[in-house]
């Protein structure tokens, strides 16, 4: 049994508003290995979001601890956070969420931005990254100048440019048509087989949901259903 | 870890009104201070340029300057008894009676003006004695003028700007405006407020004027170290009159230049808040439209403080760019030739604005001061953005 990249345990999530307590997450306990392709499904307001800022450490628990790549989330403040997000998680968003006035290679470039190292060693793992999502001829291209998918390869490749542990996914392919969601979702694949990155994906769409080794169904802030999808292995961790 | 600065540069471009319209408020703001600054700082610095500690000025008492000063033969023969008076070459102590009265002058025809409009004019009637005392004074063209006769020599500042005083010109002045005299010479006074005055014979200017008594008397010191004993004297019940080393008396006519620092200091500090306003207006609006790049850029790892840094930054764009075109633009006008008309003696003195290291270091401040302080509570608001919310709201 691979070691646990995601460990949660009775994790719960209130939210605050206007005076009222609104339970999110209900005393969720978790555990994803390391080099897994987990999905995350459920209805709207199930919680699945709130779960994946928990887990990428960009909100904290109202009760329960979290433990991921080796860290207890839980026990760090938010300048810890903030430097253990840089290290070990790549964030992919719905929207792409791209610099509109950087190029490609400039978006890409900007995780690195945190790391001390040369530029020349910068512009090395910029082409590198690019060149695993196919944009190795877009480095000079602004995102108004892409297509939707190509913008989400940027993002994609702005994820893994730190080669972090884990890849966090927030409908990835939300905002994609059906070919160029597949082609995004194969490059996930790719990811996740043959650069053993863990990867929790949050996704409405079926198909999507097929790409992953692992479902787990979310609903009113409680764990559902848990099942494997048969068809894909998960990746080998070195 | 700070954001790079292109990054800000080229965020700039996206808004380009908004960028375009702080960056003229910003500039007009440092043109303004400039421009004011440089203008008390021209006169202050003609003020300042004349006179020496060696020299007093001695006038009535109460009297506040020349023009309003009358000194009778008797008190004049008593000031040669002041101690540590300076001997002439002939052993005849350095004093020069002086007579300053006011006429008008046309000024010379700009390219705006349809008829050349009348300036008051200090004329200072002197002995040749004088320009042994006031040794800045140098004739720079043409010659001095003659004991007795209707010559007359123009300060440099005065020669560009008033008619009829080129060399070889005739002048009317006297109180009946009948006398004519004529320019003989051009002097230099080292930028000192003589130069913006003529020169004539004392004689000469006391009987076109009307004018049987002296204004004021200039005498040299053996030393500065004299200067206590020699003001006590004068001051004093033997004399009864008032004396000031050179420097002070024109220092304290440069004092009304206070109020102008004082009126542009409110002026510059009402249009500086309107440009931090501006500023913050035009932040405002930049991190409310760039929500989900901030929370993309929190999520990947950038701290707070390299936001805040990068939005501070960011205005400090506009503003030092502002600045520097501000800066260029007072430069032009550094060096323009301007008129002020003193209320202590209601005559016009010429300066050049100057504009100087310290106005160029005052208007660099003002402009970072407006870019911080414009910039602190959006750049503030942007650090602080809860990244969730940004995520969820973009």
């Amino acid at each position: 049994m691979p070691e646990s990249e995601i460990e949660l345990r009775d994790v719960r999530k209130v939210y605050y508003k206007d005076r009222i307590d609104i339970p999110v997450l209900e005393g969720l306990n978790l555990s994803v290995p390391a080099g897994e392709f987990a999905v995350l499904m459920g209805p709207s307001g199930s919680g699945k979001s709130t779960l994946l800022h928990l887990i990428g450490g960009l909100d904290s628990p109202t009760s329960g601890s979290i433990r991921v790549a080796d860290s207890n989330l839980e026990q760090m403040n938010e300048r810890e956070l903030t430097a253990w997000r840089s290290r070990n998680v790549g964030f992919i968003f719905q929207m792409y969420h791209l610099v509109p006035v950087l190029t490609a290679a400039q978006n890409v470039e900007l995780p690195l931005l945190l790391f001390r190292m040369p530029s020349s060693e910068r512009r090395k793992r910029v082409a590198t990254a690019l060149g695993v999502v196919g944009l190795g001829d877009r480095m000079d291209h602004r995102p108004n100048q892409l297509s939707g998918g190509q913008e989400q390869r940027v993002a994609i490749a702005r994820a893994i440019v730190t080669d972090p542990r884990m890849i966090l996914a927030d409908e990835p392919t939300g905002d994609l048509d059906a070919k160029t969601s597949e082609e995004i979702l194969n490059l996930l694949n790719t990811l996740n087989t043959e650069f053993g990155k863990t990867i929790l994906m949050v996704t409405h769409d079926p198909r999507a949901a097929s790409h992953g080794q692992r479902l787990l169904h979310l609903d009113k802030g409680v764990l559902e259903r848990d099942e494997r999808t048969p068809a894909r292995a998960p990746a080998a961790v070195s | 870890m700070a954001l790079p600065l292109y990054y800000n540069w080229r965020n700039l471009q996206r808004r380009k009104l908004s960028t375009t319209l702080t960056f003229i408020v910003v500039t007009v703001v440092v043109v303004v201070l400039c421009v004011l600054l440089s203008f008390t700082a021209g006169i202050r610095a003609s003020l300042a340029a004349t006179g020496t500690n060696l020299n007093l000025i001695v006038l009535k008492p109460g009297a506040t300057a020349e023009s309003t000063s009358v000194l009778v033969p008797d008190e004049i023969g008593r000031l040669v008894q002041t101690p540590g008076i300076a001997l002439g070459s002939d052993g005849s102590p350095l004093m020069s009676r002086e007579l300053c009265v006011q006429t008008t002058v046309p000024r010379r025809l700009s390219a705006r003006d349809k008829e050349p409009a009348p300036a008051n004019v200090a004329i200072r009637g002197v002995d040749p004695i004088a320009f042994d005392l006031h040794r800045e004074v140098r004739i720079i063209d043409g010659r001095s003028f003659q004991s007795g006769t209707m010559e007359i020599v123009v300060g440099k500042a005065a020669h560009d700007r008033y008619e009829h005083t080129n060399i070889g010109d005739e002048i009317v002045l006297g109180r009946m405006e009948n006398r004519i005299y004529k320019v003989v010479g051009v002097f230099d006074a080292g930028g000192a407020t003589f130069e913006s005055e003529l020169w004539a014979p004392r004689t000469s200017i006391s009987d076109s004027y009307l004018r049987r008594f002296d204004s004021s008397v200039v005498m040299r010191l053996q030393s500065v170290a004299a200067t206590k004993a020699a003001v006590e004297f004068i001051n004093g019940p033997t004399v009864q009159l008032e004396a000031k080393p050179e420097p002070q008396y024109y220092e304290d006519l440069s004092k009304k230049t206070q109020d102008i620092v004082v009126l542009s200091t409110i002026l510059v500090s009402i249009m500086a808040m309107g440009a931090i306003f501006a500023v913050a207006n035009t932040m405002f609006a930049t991190v409310d439209g760039r929500r989900r790049e901030i929370a993309m850029l929190r999520t990947i790892g950038f701290g707070k403080w390299a936001i805040l840094v990068s939005f501070v930054v960011e205005s400090l764009l506009i503003c030092v760019s502002a600045c520097s075109v501000g800066l260029v633009l007072s430069l032009l006008a550094g060096g323009v030739k301007q008129d002020f008309l003193s209320d202590t003696t209601w005559t016009v003195l010429a300066f050049e604005m100057k504009i100087t290291p310290g106005i160029l270091v005052a208007a660099f401040m003002l402009s970072v001061i407006v870019g911080v302080f414009g910039a602190i509570t959006p750049a503030l608001r942007a650090s602080r953005m809860r990244i969730i919310d940004a995520l969820r709201k973009a």
